[in-house]
């Protein structure tokens, strides 16, 4: 696998995984999740 | 003021992350999956950070937000080391260890560049916004590169049980989060309800992870798959 196509694959899945991004978020792009770890996520949103 | 559940699968959840990292040093896996045990370590780090903060300034407090959102931020890096990692390991004889590696920083400095650009658009707090947006634009990263991974694994048929074991379940893991942000996103009345869900998904990784260690060997083959019978 030479390295250009490295680099190609890599812009692939980042333009798959922003796009996903973006229909699952359509509606609104306010929500912060964030799922490492079991502590328990802030009361209220910081922004 | 948080309950009693709250407290328990917090607790769960940084035993769970302890025992994959006891599990894979007795089972002798630990250097194997270095980055992954890394990552729990980590993972039992920031618990307790987490905690010491939560008791220090309270549940409410801007420092426990801060030190929330922004250890997430550096556990989902680790965690996507950890997944390129597993990359490694699916493509080591096609010794593509280098490829692998660029490509992921590529990846990893794409991401922050696309969250840049978002970010400048919109905000007021700038760095905070930044960082949580990384860690959200990583997960779904992480997502679309683990069933990649799923795929190769299938397409390449793979036979190590621990392996896939621990990719099957960080695809449950990127799939759970990303029902998680959906639903938020689609339903936001329900958006309290699903938050609580958080500490629950924070739990799936380390509790998998933790079986496949300690109950998979590490030289454990699956059976390969019956010849396809062809009509003459």
């Amino acid at each position: 696998m030479s390295r250009k196509l490295a680099a190609l694959m890599a812009m692939i899945v980042l333009v798959g995984a922003m796009g996903l991004k973006t229909v699952v978020a359509a509606h609104s792009n306010t929500t912060l999740t964030a799922s490492n770890g079991g502590a328990p996520p802030p009361p209220r949103d910081w922004k | 003021m948080l309950g009693l559940s709250a407290y328990a699968i917090w607790l769960l959840c940084t035993l769970a992350e302890a025992s994959v990292v006891v599990c894979s040093l007795v089972r002798g896996s630990f250097r194997k999956y270095l980055a992954l045990n890394l990552y729990m370590i980590g993972s039992v780090v920031v618990s307790v950070l987490r905690y010491w903060v939560f008791a220090s300034y309270g549940y409410a407090s801007d420092q426990y937000a801060f030190c929330y959102y922004y250890s997430d931020v550096l556990l989902t890096i680790c965690l996507y080391f950890a997944l390129t990692n597993l990359y490694a390991h699916v493509f080591e004889e096609m010794a593509a260890e280098k490829n692998i590696r660029f490509s992921a920083i590529l990846l990893l400095v794409g991401t922050a560049a696309f969250s840049l650009a978002i970010v400048l658009q919109s905000s007021h707090r700038f760095t905070t916004r930044f960082f949580v947006e990384v860690s959200q634009n990583l997960n779904f990263v992480g997502l679309v590169l683990t069933y990649i991974l799923w795929g190769a694994v299938f397409k390449l048929r793979e036979t190590r049980t621990q392996l896939i074991q621990l990719v099957l379940a960080l695809g449950l893991y990127f799939s759970l989060f990303a029902a998680s942000f959906a639903l938020r996103n689609l339903y936001p009345p329900a958006s309290d309800l699903l938050k609580n869900m958080d500490p629950i998904i924070g739990c799936v990784l380390p509790l998998t992870w933790a079986y496949a260690f300690w109950r998979v060997p590490s030289d454990a083959r699956l059976r390969p798959a019956g010849l396809a019978v062809v009509p003459r």
